[in-house]
This record gives C-alpha cells, structure tokens and sequence, in this order.
C-alpha cells in the first residue's frame, strides 16, 4: 500500500511537470502550427535565470526560491515573446516543415549562449519547501505535494481561462482557423505571442520543479521534451486536455516500470510502450480523424 | 521585362554532356589534399577536418534525399550513424571480421531498424517520423552506453583504421581516398535516385499527396524507401567515421549532431547536391576552420552551435532555396549583365 | 458476408457489357449530412458524360468516393477493368485505383511545381515503370531504355495536346490554362478507360473553353475512353456531353441527354433555383 502510494505521488509530480511542457508544446502547435522542438531548451535557459538570480540576488536563501522562480517565468516570458517577434512571425509564409526546422535551429541558439552566459558547470535550485510526513509508509515531502498542487491549479486555471475567457477564445478561434480569425477582427500576431510567451512560462516552471532533483544544467530538460512532445503525440495534437492527460498517464506508466522492471531502461521501454501504442492509435488517445479535402 | 524574367526563370538549368564529370572532378580535387600535406602546403590536421566534413556529406545527402524528395524529417540521423559506427568497431576489433563484410553488415542492421521505425510511424501523418526517430536515437545513446559489452559504455570505444578482406591495412591516407570514393560513389547513386521514376514519384509525394495517390503511387511505401535510403547513408558514413576516427563515444552521437546535419542541409540547399556538399564546408568547415581561428571569438563556447542555428533560420527566412544558390544567382547576374551590354552597343 | 458477397456477384453480372463505370446506392455523409445520398448511375464506353448540380450538391464529394480517397458508407462502384472484368473499387486504395483504368485530374490543378512539364506528364504513367531499384540506381539499361520508351510517348502526348514548345520548362510560373492541360495530358499516361474531371472549365476564358470541347471529343476518340467530368459552366456541359446527370443535395434528380435535362422541370428547379418560393 505504502509503496502503491509513493508510486501514486510520484507520478503525480512528475506527470505534472510533463503536463506543463507539454500544455506550452501544444499552446505553440495550436495557435503557430508547428511542433516547437525548442520548447524544453528555452525551459532550461530560462531555469538557468531563474538559478542566476537566486545565486547573486538572494545569496541563495531558500525562502526566496519562489521569488526567484517567480522571475525566472517572467524572463521565459519576455524570451518568449522576443522569440515570436524575431523569428517565428516573419515566418507565417514558410513550410510546415521549414517551421519545424526553425524551431531546432533555436535549440542550437540557445544552447549556445547557454553556456556563454551562465558556464557548463550544473547549478543547485532549492526546493521551495523542506520536511515530509509519513503516511502508511509512504514518505510524502511537502514539496512534492505542493509541486502537484501548483501544477494541477495552474492547469485548471488555463482550462478555465481557454474555454471561458476572452483570450481563451482568441486562441481557440485562432487554432481552428487562423485566417478567418484575423478576419473576424482577433488580433492573431497578438494571440500567437502570448502563446509563445506562456509556453515559455509553463516550461521554465516545469523546469525549476524538476531542478532540485537533477540540478540545473544543460540536458535537464532533454527528457522531459521528449517525453512532451510524446504526450502531445499520444493525445493527440487536436486538443489541450489530451495531451495533459497523456502526460499524467506517461507519468505513472514511468514511474511503474522504474519501479518493477528496470530504472536504467525505464525511459526506452517506455518510448517503445508509447511507439506500440500509437502505431495501433495513430490519431491518439482522444484525437479526431481529421479528413482531408481534395 | 518581366514576362521575360519568369520564362527565362522557367527555364531548367541545361544537362551537361555527362553530369558525372563534374562529381568525378571534385573527388579528384580533394584526392589532391593528402599530397598537399605531404607538401606541407597544408596543415596536417586539416586532413581530419575535411575527411570529417566528406563524412558528413555522405549523412547529409542521405538526409537531403528524404526531407527534400519526400518532405520527411528524421531527428535520428545521429543514432543511426553511431550505430554503424559502433558495429563496425565491435566486428573488426572484437570479432576480427574483414572490413568490406562488417561494412555490410553495420548497414544492414541500421537499416532494419529504420525500416521498423518508419513501419511504425510513416503509417501516421509525416511529422511522427521527426518525433519517433528522435525518440529511437535517444534509445540508441542511452544503449551506446549502457551495453559495454558492445560499446565499452563511457570510455568509448576504439577502432583502426580498415583491415581488408585480403589482409592488407589501409593507412590513414588510403582511408581518407577510400572516403573519397565513397562519397563520390554516393554522389552518383543519389543523382541516379533523383533523376529516376523513384526520384519523380517522391517528389510528387512531396508536392501533392492527392496527385500522388490518384497516379498510383504507394505513399506509405515510397516514404520507408526515402527513409532507409537516409538511414542506410548514415550508417555507412558511421562506419567510415569510427574507421578514420578510430574511436567512438555515445557523447557523439547526440540530436546535436543530427540538427547539425539537417543545417548542412538547409543552409546549402534542398534538393541540390552540390548544396549539401557546400552544406557540409559552411557547418563542419568554418567553425573548425575559420571561427576558432579568430582572436576572442574563437575562445567562447558555444559559437559554432549560435553560428549554425542563426544560418538555419537566417537561410529559411530570407534564402529558403540554400546558398548554393547565390552562386547560380550571381551566375546569371553576370550572363544577364554581360548581355545586356551586348545589346547596348549594338 | 456471404449473401452479400454473392448480391455483389449477382449485381456485377447484371452490367451490360458497355457499361464503363456503375455507381449503385452509393452514400457518404460527414457528421449527419449526407453529401452523396444513395446515388445510382451508369456510364456507357466511350461516353461523355456530365455531373452537374448546385453549390455544395456533393458532386467531388461522389468524385472522390469513386476514386477511393473517400471511404462510402454505404453502396458500390461497379468498374470494367482494362482487362475487362468488372471489379467493386471500394475497399480499394487510392493508389490501386489507376492501375484498373481509372485516371483523374482535381478541382485545384494539382501539379509539381518543381518539375518541368515533361517530368509532370511522366508522373502519369509511373506505373508503365518496371524497373528496380537498384537499376535505377545503377541506371541499367532496363531503367534506361523504359524511360527512353515512355519519355517518348509523354513527348507524343504533349505534342497532341499542343504542349511540346514547353515541355522542358518549370511547371512553375505557366498560365491557368496550360496548367490544366497539362493535368489533362498527365491523365492520358497511364491507357485509362475512364477519365474523370473535376471542373475542367473553370478559371478558363471562352476560347480557351471553346477549344477544350474539341480536346475533349478528341481524346475520347483518339484513346477510346470514357470521360466523367463535373463542370459549372452549363454550355460548356450541355455542348460536350452525350448525357448529363442532374444531383442536388447529393441525390440524384434527373439524368438524360442535354435536351432532355434542359427540359426538365425538376432540374430547373434545383439548379436554377427557379419557381421554389
């Protein structure tokens, strides 16, 4: 039961911080029409900022973690918003796949200047709470749930804010077609930066959640942008709520065969897992056949 | 005037005689850098560098031929190659299998793999087989070092230079002409490729699927092709690479190298060769060559890879037909300059 | 499944030997609206033969069920193969269906912009294409003397179409109309017994319509095949084709010799919109 329970917990993290990176790849695809590959590589700059400021700005005192975290996001943010001014709007006219390749071309950007800036060497970043309580033998940190609880309330509020707000409208009608949007008189260049901009934010938060167990550093989120961009595959890329779904569902899968099968193999079963699935649901867990017109 | 501009745009650039001439030319000029060594006109490291880059043309047209001719992206051309690489090192050394039979067989089994990968995710829309293959070449470098047994994990793993069937030893001069041929033996199997019925149907794949299909073209069929054509390539410059390297590490092998080669490929020109060869020079070449020559510039991290993303997207954005095409732009310039004056003085 | 596999076998025994194409209850509808609702026809050898009907009647829509790149619901399409049998196409692959004789050309020409018209036209018969891979590879003389031996026959088919002053220049770039002659040149490629057209007339100006009356005449002629086409422009359809069907709301109203089609009422009614209110 203990252990059942520990699984359970685990999962929820880390399929929480899955679900952040994956909602920021799917806000991109929906509103830019392209698989943003960079997504986790802007994540861990943007943690890398976040590091930066809790090193030199708070003498790396844990109860300013937040605040720095805080900071971080709104750096991923700018960047973000920088990264759709600069290049991704002056590339409304260019082949899907050309966009994709844009989209790797930025990984290399800023995995360049990673390093220029903030050194090769890997940064510690706090958790943002310390201590654990032990229920039926399960060791349940704190920081862990509140790491569940900011992730499941910042999703629901994105929900909320996709289906009722003004913005949520915006985007939705931007996704389903771009030019009629514009048409109607939404501002569409306005809505896909904003998505850039919070996809950006939701990674860098993914990113500074899973920093105290892997510490911040180049790769970090490698995993985690594949694992991503996976969910978003096994969701299906026609709706928010699936690939988030599939996030949490890849979490626990991840966190079963870590326990039970293999920890060094865990990752590729998984990918294999998810590869078998896909071929035998190729339009994802909750996708739509889209029927093309001729 | 500018009804003339499109039809002479229209035009297709003329046949030469023979096409192979000019391939067989170039294999000729860089079988000319071992004696420039020798000559001591060059440096002797330069040799490495441009049978790297000569490597990497051998991936990158592999690469060109399916994102170019059939609009596919694979991330995993880094795997595939060091997968090649790896075998190969494990045949020669450890089973002490002749060259030209662990040649076949690390591209053999690349290739299997590939065809299993694309199985699996060409029946889905395109853009799978980007996320798929990554996800195979992530699976790959996790294995390259985790199977030590194979691969000798994280100390990497050594190789000499090929051993062939006869007995004899190649050195590293008669490695980097034995690339040379390759390349130029590639060179030629991708023209004939492009230039086929194959050739055709993948390039109506790419422009109209609905054509495609109405004119009896198998899609799901012609894209594994494309695809193990790209693999196959990969593998087989895996295995020269680890035969003039010598060694093999799974740090090599990462996406990084793939997006590199996807840049040669951007950045010189789809669907050209003599692009991706001038693809290979830009990406391998200059920032060996040339970047980590200048003063400060050259001292920071992290330059090549800012150089190579900023081209991709600099090249996409403003240049989307690749470099390789100011030559011909400047080309025609000239032709048009020079008989413009013509017609003036008459 | 058995007593429908026989009901299949009994209703192709059933097809005159001159009918080309039998579409027979055939149904398509996307999310609860039917846009081809149980529509039957035959289409005779060597017939030109015309699909009309208002805006959004379904008449690509039944095209595209012909052609397999839908999947209808419900009904069959009856084809004579060129080897003469007849064969039930659904079930079947877009890419096989070329192979038995049925070619086609699409509302928005649909043409590689990056090969010459030439290359364009040999797309049409890739598969006359025999050779392997490995000897286009090696470029064998297999490879070489079959794209010697079609490269001549699309040479021969631009020249009918009056296309071969421009057979070696971009597909890019060239006027509406020679576009859709070229489509059209792609179509004959391949032997086809039947040739379906969607919209062939539109966006061309009145000679150039005019002229495609006789292209189209002259290639039924010359290549013994039927023509299916589906065309708003209702002189062009009553001057070319020797029957018409009528079909709105994917139904079909009327089908018949262009007198009798301008002479029905209900055809008036539907797509003249005449007398309903």
């Amino acid at each position: 039961m203990g252990i059942f329970i520990q699984i359970l917990l685990n999962s929820l993290e880390i399929g929480g911080i899955y679900a952040l990176a994956a909602l920021g790849i799917i806000l991109i695809y929906r509103t830019s029409n392209t698989q943003n590959y960079a997504q986790g590589t802007i994540s861990m700059f943007n943690a890398f900022v976040a590091t930066y400021i809790f090193a030199f700005l708070f003498n790396k005192e844990n109860k300013f973690a937040w605040v720095a975290a805080i900071l971080g996001m709104a750096s991923a943010l700018v960047v973000g918003m920088l990264v759709d001014r600069v290049v991704i709007s002056r590339a409304t006219k260019v082949h899907p796949v050309s966009k994709q390749i844009i989209t790797l071309g930025l990984i290399m950007i800023f995995l360049g200047m990673a390093p220029m800036i903030f050194g090769t060497d890997p940064m510690p970043f706090p958790k943002f709470i310390y201590g654990s309580h032990t229920i039926l033998g399960a060791t349940i940190s704190y920081s862990a749930i509140l790491n569940i609880l900011i992730g499941i309330v910042i999703m629901v509020v994105l929900f909320y804010m996709l289906q009722k707000s003004k913005w949520g409208l915006s985007v939705r009608a931007t996704a389903s077609n771009e030019v009629v949007a514009r048409m109607m008189g939404i501002p569409t260049p306005l809505i896909t930066m904003a998505s850039w901009a919070i996809a950006a934010a939701l990674g860098t938060l993914a990113a500074i959640m899973l920093a105290p167990a892997t510490s911040v550093n180049l790769s970090m989120m490698d995993g985690v942008q594949v694992i991503a961009l996976m969910a978003c595959v096994l969701g299906g890329f026609q709706t928010f709520h699936g690939p988030v779904v599939a996030a949490y569902i890849i979490g626990f899968a991840s966190n079963l065969i870590t326990y039970y099968v293999s920890s060094v193999w865990s990752d590729s079963i998984l990918y294999i897992l998810i590869l078998i699935v896909i071929l035998f649901m190729p339009n994802g867990l909750f996708g739509k056949k889209v029927v093309k017109k001729v | 005037m500018d009804k003339k501009k499109t039809e002479r745009m229209a035009k297709p650039k003329r046949k030469a005689g023979n096409p192979y001439i000019n391939y067989i030319v170039f294999g000729l000029i860089m079988l000319m850098l071992p004696i420039l060594v020798e000559k001591e006109v060059i440096k002797y490291s330069y040799l490495t560098i441009v049978a790297g880059i000569l490597i990497y043309s051998i991936v990158s047209l592999g690469l060109n031929f399916l994102i170019g001719y059939s609009g596919l992206v694979s991330l995993g051309t880094a795997g595939f190659m060091g997968l090649g690489a790896y075998l190969s090192a494990y045949l020669t050394i450890n089973l002490k299998l002749p060259f030209e039979i662990s040649l076949i067989i690390s591209v053999a089994i690349p290739m299997v793999l590939g065809i299993l990968t694309g199985l699996v995710s060409l029946r889905i829309e395109g853009y799978y087989l980007a996320i798929a293959t990554l996800v195979i070449s992530e699976i790959l470098r996790k294995a390259f070092g985790e199977f030590t047994a194979v691969t000798n994990g994280f100390s990497g793993k050594s190789a000499g230079f090929p051993k062939l069937l006869n007995g004899k030893v190649l050195d590293r001069n008669s490695t980097y002409i034995l690339i040379v041929v390759v390349l130029v033996i590639v060179i030629m199997i991708t023209h004939n490729l492009i230039n086929s019925y194959t050739g055709r149907a993948l390039s109506t794949m790419r422009g109209s699927e609905a054509a495609a299909q109405a004119m009896g073209i198998n899609i799901y069929r012609y894209r594994l092709l494309a695809f193990a054509v790209a693999v196959a390539f990969a593998a087989l410059a895996g295995v020269l690479y680890v035969h003039f390297i010598k060694f093999s590490h799974p740090n090599t092998w990462t996406l990084l190298l793939s997006l590199n080669i996807l840049a040669v490929i951007i950045i010189g020109g789809v669907r050209s060769i003599p692009g991706t060869i001038l693809g290979a020079f830009i990406v391998f070449g200059i920032p060996d060559l040339v970047l980590k020559n200048l003063p400060v510039i050259g001292k920071i991290d992290g330059i090549p890879y800012i150089f190579t993303g900023v081209l991709i997207i600099v090249v996409i954005l403003f240049y989307p037909a690749g470099l390789i095409h100011i030559w011909f732009n400047l080309k025609r310039a000239i032709f048009s300059l020079r008989k413009k004056g013509g017609n003036d003085s008459e | 499944m058995n007593s429908k596999m026989l009901e299949s076998k009994e209703n192709i025994e059933n097809i005159d030997d001159d009918v080309v194409l039998r579409l027979d209850d055939l149904s398509i509808s996307f999310g609860g609206l039917k846009a081809v609702d149980s529509l039957t026809f035959d289409i005779k050898e060597k017939e030109i033969f015309g699909l009309i009907g208002p805006n959004g009647a379904g008449k690509t829509t039944a095209f595209n069920c012909i052609t397999q790149f839908y999947k209808p619901d419900r009904g069959s399409v009856y084809f004579r193969t060129n080897k003469g049998e007849v064969e039930n196409l659904v079930g079947k692959k877009p890419h096989e269906i070329i192979k038995k004789g049925l070619v086609r050309t699409f509302q928005n020409v649909e043409l590689i912009k990056e090969l010459t018209v030439l290359q364009n036209v040999l797309v049409g018969s890739h598969i006359e294409f025999k050779a392997s891979l490995l000897s286009q590879i090696l470029r064998l003389p297999k490879a070489r003397k079959e794209e010697i031996r079609l490269r001549k026959k699309a040479e021969e088919v631009l020249e009918y179409m009056g296309l071969h002053t421009i057979k070696d220049q971009l597909v890019a770039g060239q006027p509406y109309g020679v576009l859709k002659k070229i489509e059209l040149a792609r179509t004959l490629m391949c032997n086809p017994r039947l040739i379906i057209l969607d919209e062939p007339a539109a966006g061309l100006n009145d000679s150039e319509t005019f002229a495609l009356i006789r292209i189209v005449r002259g290639i039924r002629d010359r290549y013994n095949c039927s023509i299916l086409l589906v065309e708003h422009d209702m002189r062009f359809v009553t001057d070319l084709c020797d029957r018409i069907c009528a079909i709105s709301f994917g139904k079909l109203i009327f089908v018949g010799t262009p007198q009798e089609i301008q002479a029905n009422e209900q055809v008036q009614v539907a797509y003249l919109g005449k007398g309903d209110e």
